[in-house]
């Protein structure tokens, strides 16, 4: 069989993505997360909106982030931790033992979910916006800065592909969960114990090195951080990960 | 269609399986028969792609597993009827093997007909099937693509003697369309109700290899098969 036919032939990438997306959402236990993410995110808008004015419709949708951060990187951690946690991974890779096209079908629909977790964010943020500044007869303030927001959004992404990456690494949804949210917890100790320990905060805690995609302010220091720290957390461990999956033996 | 070919794989320094070699021929139904622990899920797994083997090869239509371009459209593979996800229903389980071979939604229908699954029983979540509907299942699934050749694991485990005389009925029908029919099993009864080619395997090697009949022949299927397991336990002890 010559080769044009066997790329022919090949379970096209798209369909694996849909397939891999559609396992998202056809569990109850996926539909739930779904709507415990989508809730949360609208609920801290609105709560927010309700609570504190003058409103700003960027920190507004900012709000979500406290939700978003936390639920995207355990859905992603979750859709990749899903097969070994139900032995599953041995139909999905009979069907096609090209496994990392597998992995990365799994990852592209939860970092798809961080854009538009992000993106809902905003949607509701308008309305509530435009509500609490009619509610204090106050002007609201709807300027957002392209950058900034662009900033934001990346931010989600590479918290929860951070915990594709964990996932991948550890093969084990709680503790990939455990490791994934303590992370912020532990580094606000490291950072307290004195110089040393602040000054290596600054170059491997994501939550600080990304800092500067928010503020747009990026400078050389930043991005050099910025980088260390996704080289540490997202693409070590997902290289680490993925290359152990692809070699190793299924039980 | 199917061989393997003195495939060893060594884990941790203990052979699991020890230069198996044997072949499954189109339009037969081969049992693999051996003691829990012999080797034989290892080495479906070997054929599958989903082990590598220390040394040797595993072939299907001439070609290592992880080289078949759709392999569901060439092999059907049931290794572990309880890898479901608890909470997907047999439906959504088949709809997905179906939408990954790019098959339409009416190849489901059929497959949920052909395993005897009913409507009802297909809606509802996989964590509340009996291991026997499990086990229909994961045949079904294996189905999805009709392929030319079958690997089960144990498909017989937990089916009620209706279950084992459907399954006798249709892996019969498969081969006599031609499938080339692989089915492990470390209990001879169920071996002897289905297939017409035994290989046995203990210890991780091959001890025995021909069609029922020649098996059987003198000492009786069950003296042979226990007396070969028994001497490879010794040989080994």
């Amino acid at each position: 069989m010559s080769t044009p036919q066997t790329l022919a032939r090949q379970v096209p990438f798209r369909r694996l993505v849909w397939v891999e997306t559609r396992k998202l959402f056809d569990t109850r236990s996926g539909l739930v997360m779904t709507g415990i993410l989508v809730a949360a995110a609208v609920a801290l808008v609105v709560g927010r909106a309700a609570t504190v004015g003058p409103p700003r419709l960027f920190t507004l949708a900012g709000t979500a982030a406290v939700a978003l951060g936390v639920l995207l990187p355990v859905l992603g951690i979750i859709t990749v931790t899903g097969e070994w946690s139900h032995r599953t991974a041995l139909t999905t890779f009979a069907l096609e033992p090209r496994r990392a096209r597998v992995l990365a079908a799994k990852c592209l629909p939860a970092l798809a979910a961080a854009v538009l977790g992000s993106l809902l964010a905003v949607l509701v943020a308008v309305p509530a916006t435009a509500l609490s500044a009619s509610v204090l007869h106050v002007e609201p303030t709807w300027e957002v800065a392209p950058r900034a927001l662009a900033g934001w959004i990346v931010v989600m992404v590479l918290q929860t592909a951070q915990g594709l990456a964990l996932g991948l690494l550890l093969l084990n949804a709680p503790a990939a969960i455990v490791v994934c949210l303590a992370g912020p917890m532990l580094w606000s100790f490291v950072a307290a114990a004195g110089d040393g320990g602040q000054a290596v905060a600054e170059w491997l805690d994501l939550n600080r090195t990304t800092g500067v995609l928010m503020s747009g302010e990026l400078t050389g220091d930043g991005v050099a951080r910025l980088v260390t720290s996704v080289l540490v957390w997202v693409v070590i461990p997902m290289a680490t990960g993925v290359a152990r999956v692809v070699r190793s033996d299924l039980h | 269609m199917i061989e393997f070919n003195r495939v060893t794989k060594t884990y941790h320094g203990v052979r699991a399986l020890d230069e198996v070699s044997f072949s499954v021929r189109p339009g037969t139904v081969t049992g693999f028969l051996g003691p829990n622990g012999a080797g034989k899920s290892t080495a479906l797994r070997v054929l599958a792609g989903l082990a590598r083997p220390t040394s040797g090869s595993a072939t299907v239509l001439g070609r290592p597993y992880t080289e078949l371009e759709r392999p569901g459209f060439d092999v059907g593979t049931l290794l572990d009827a309880g890898a479901h996800h608890p909470g997907r229903t047999g439906r959504e389980v088949l709809t997905l093997g179906a939408l990954l071979l790019g098959l339409p939604r009416s190849r489901v229908e059929e497959v949920l007909e052909l395993v005897g699954l009913t409507v009802k029983e297909s809606r509802r979540v996989v964590g509340g099937y009996s291991l026997g509907m499990r086990q229909r299942l994961g045949i079904g699934h294996a189905l999805l693509g009709r392929p030319r050749a079958l690997l089960l694991d144990e498909p017989a485990n937990g089916l009620d003697p209706q279950g084992i005389q459907w399954m006798r009925t249709l892996l019969r029908g498969l081969a006599g369309e031609g499938c080339a029919v692989l089915l492990s099993s470390h209990l001879l009864y169920e071996v002897e109700q289905v297939a017409d080619h035994i290989v046995m395997i203990g210890r991780g090697r091959v001890l025995a290899d021909g069609t029922v009949a020649e098996l059987g022949a003198g000492r009786g299927l069950e003296r042979t098969f226990l007396d070969l397991t028994a001497e490879a336990d010794r040989s080994l002890a």
